[in-house]
């Protein structure tokens, strides 16, 4: 330590200056990549509900940050306080007194209300009122998707414009899924083989999906543009190229869209080839 | 007892159970020495009746082997290309490959000194043969990169059922078969650099993924794979020519790109590529670009296209393929127009569309290509504006 300081001391100002100078790179290394992708937060959600979980993230964020700090200040003012020095001995407590133990619950019954608590009512609240109050499969207006996972791609078939899956024009896709803006959009997912995850992250839409079972997921775009179907599960040794565009357009474009897709697949569909018919009744 | 000694004793019976567990399975992750792989054999033809049995009246796609054997014991050799190729090789690496003209009863033929590769003469077609060498170690380590990457679509034995690939269409290839379609080469079997490209650009829009694999694994796959071809088919028969990559040639419209847009049009239009994809004219137009007779009338639902059969079958099913609609579908095997002529001069192998590498000039399938790339990029993944262009064409239907 010694012989650290006598190395560094006497250059003090030019190792202030080289610090300075890292400092300063890193700071317009970083704004020139902010400026040329948005590498920030968390970007703005594309979903209705999507404003939930950017909520719950920076409630979170902020409240640890926040006891971060307490809890280093709080550590702090002792060690700085009853610490060694000349005409006084450290002192050293075991917080075995009436008195600590008190302190003690107290703080730790206000932490547990202020931050989980707190996190844990509003997070009940959302699963409740959002991602899990799925749209009833009477209402009008719920464009549904059937979701077949597989090593490693996503298959989609949407029912086209019959309203009827299993029927010839059925709308299908391999990892591309195109949506309407404004409708509730309801997944039905199921694997081929291993558990996969649908993951649409500007959507703040995730749900595991798994072979021999029927998940449910579900989420209402807010604008039209190009997003992002990524797997949120690791499923082999792929994983990382198992993705995906969603396309959401304006209704009007959509409408024409959908009636084009199911034209389309009309021309491409092969009524004696059973075993490429894949779809399954819409469970309500 | 003493504690420390009842601890050792402990670790070694979990040890022990862990060990011999792991040695009655036969998924064996490393590639084990020559020694244990030759006792393989009576083990493996054991297993294989016992699934044949078991699989029967199970659907193919769910027969997963439970014991999957990742060794090939046996040496073997699978159909290289001629000589020209040879010629080729040798002087890209000199000092490998030699001339000797004692060899194919007096013929002659080129020797590689690595041995990789071998000439061999066939008495009763008295009729000389390149083979590529394979030995079971090298086999082995394509078969286990195999298992590890291809096998969940392609199926462990190779022949295109694998589990993840039921009610996938297009379905996987079956390398039993040996027919592959964006090999973009001109005669039946892909050589390996086709091969390797179309592992490493994977197809747009399928499951087949671009495979991020080095040099040396993409090999062993390879070799593999050939080796899987049934009897007197695909790289196991005699007189099967290895074709070379499509000849590309020089561009003729590098700085007149639009002009090879119109041009494409043209002959796209004229040499009746409406058949099977849309025509992207309306009818009116088409007949006076045709020159067609008043009153000749073009195939119904002319802006669609019309769905074909393939030679190829799953699930003794003749499947039918839809050709792409260019502004609506996603292309295989890259758009750009250099991709692009490569696949319309190779053709698709086992589907409608066959070679035009010779049935028309270089530029005019260089001119088409770019019709094509121009369709792409101003309509696909664009709905309205491709909505606009193609009820243009429908006004009048």
């Amino acid at each position: 330590m010694h012989r650290l300081q006598t190395l560094l001391l006497p250059r003090l100002k030019s190792c202030a200056a080289l610090l300075a100078l890292i400092g300063l790179t890193g700071v317009a290394r970083a704004q020139e990549a902010a400026e040329t992708v948005n590498r920030w937060g968390l970007g703005e959600p594309a979903s209705d509900y999507g404003y939930r979980f950017t909520d719950l993230f920076w409630l979170i964020t902020i409240l640890v940050g926040v006891s971060f700090v307490l809890v280093l200040i709080l550590i702090a003012i002792p060690v700085i306080r009853d610490r060694a020095r000349p005409g006084h001995k450290a002192s050293f407590d075991h917080g075995s007194s009436l008195h600590d133990k008190q302190v003690t619950t107290v703080i730790s019954v206000i932490t547990f209300l202020v931050l989980d608590a707190w996190v844990l009512v509003i997070a009940m609240q959302d699963l409740r009122e959002a991602y899990w109050a799925y749209p009833d499969g009477d209402d009008e207006g719920v464009y549904e998707v059937q979701v077949l996972a597989q090593q490693w791609s996503w298959n989609f078939r949407a029912a086209g414009a019959d309203g009827e899956f299993g029927t010839a024009d059925d709308i299908l896709s391999n990892s591309e899924l195109v949506v309407p803006v404004g409708r509730p959009v309801s997944f039905q997912m199921t694997s081929k083989d291993v558990i996969h995850a649908l993951f649409l992250p500007e959507m703040r839409m995730k749900k595991d999906v798994n072979p021999g079972d029927l998940n449910k997921a579900w989420f209402q775009a807010n604008r039209s543009g190009d997003f992002t179907i990524l797997c949120a599960e690791l499923c082999g040794f792929a994983h990382y190229q198992m993705h995906g565009k969603l396309t959401v357009l304006e209704q009007d474009t959509f409408n024409e869209w959908e009636q084009e897709a199911s034209k389309l697949a009309l021309a491409a569909f092969d009524s004696e080839d059973t075993e490429s018919q894949w779809a399954w009744d819409w469970e309500q | 007892m003493r504690r420390p000694t009842l601890y050792v004793l402990l670790t070694a019976c979990v040890a022990i159970a862990a060990l011999s567990s792991f040695r009655g399975d036969e998924i064996v992750s490393e590639p084990s020495l020559a020694a244990e792989a030759s006792l393989a054999p009576e083990e493996v033809e054991a297993s294989s009746d016992e699934q044949a049995e078991v699989a029967n009246d199970e659907p193919r796609h769910f027969r997963a082997p439970h014991n999957v054997n990742l060794f090939i014991t046996e040496d073997d050799a699978v159909r290289a290309p001629g000589e020209d190729w040879f010629e080729q090789q040798a002087e890209l690496f000199p000092g490998r490959y030699s001339y000797d003209e004692s060899l194919a009863d007096g013929e002659g033929g080129w020797v590689d000194k690595d041995g990789k590769y071998e000439l061999r003469y066939d008495e009763e077609e008295e009729e000389a043969f390149y083979w590529r060498v394979l030995t079971k170690e090298e086999l082995t380590i394509g078969r286990q990169d195999y298992v590890q990457f291809c096998a969940s679509c392609h199926g462990f034995e190779g022949d295109g059922y694998g589990r993840s690939a039921q009610h996938l269409r297009p379905g996987p290839r079956n390398f039993q078969r040996a027919m592959f379609k964006f090999s973009k080469v001109t005669q039946a079997l892909p050589s390996d650099e086709a091969l390797k490209t179309l592992i490493r650009n994977g197809l747009d829009g399928t499951p087949m993924l671009a495979w991020d694999l080095s040099d040396q694994q993409l090999d062993g796959i390879i070799q593999y794979i050939k080796t899987l071809s049934e009897p007197e088919t695909g790289w196991r028969d005699l007189f099967t020519e290895i074709g070379d990559v499509v000849e590309v040639g020089e561009n003729p419209w590098v700085g007149k790109e639009s002009e090879a847009v119109t041009a494409g049009e043209k002959v796209y239009h004229k040499n009746d590529c409406y058949a099977c994809h849309p025509g992207y004219l309306a009818p009116p137009d088409l007949a006076a670009l045709r020159e067609a007779p008043e009153g000749t009338t073009f195939r119904d639902n002319l802006s669609y296209p019309a769905i074909k059969d393939s030679d190829y079958t799953v699930l003794d099913h003749q499947l039918k393929i839809l050709p792409p609609d260019f502004t609506w579908h996603q292309l295989r095997a890259g758009t750009t127009p250099l991709d692009l002529f490569k696949t319309i001069a190779a053709g698709i192998k086992g589907a409608a569309m066959p070679q035009w590498k010779g049935a028309f000039p270089d530029e005019d399938i260089w001119a088409v290509a770019y019709y094509v790339h121009h369709l792409v990029t101003e309509y696909k993944d664009q709905p309205a504006k491709r909505s606009a262009f193609m009820n243009a064409l429908r006004r009048d239907q």
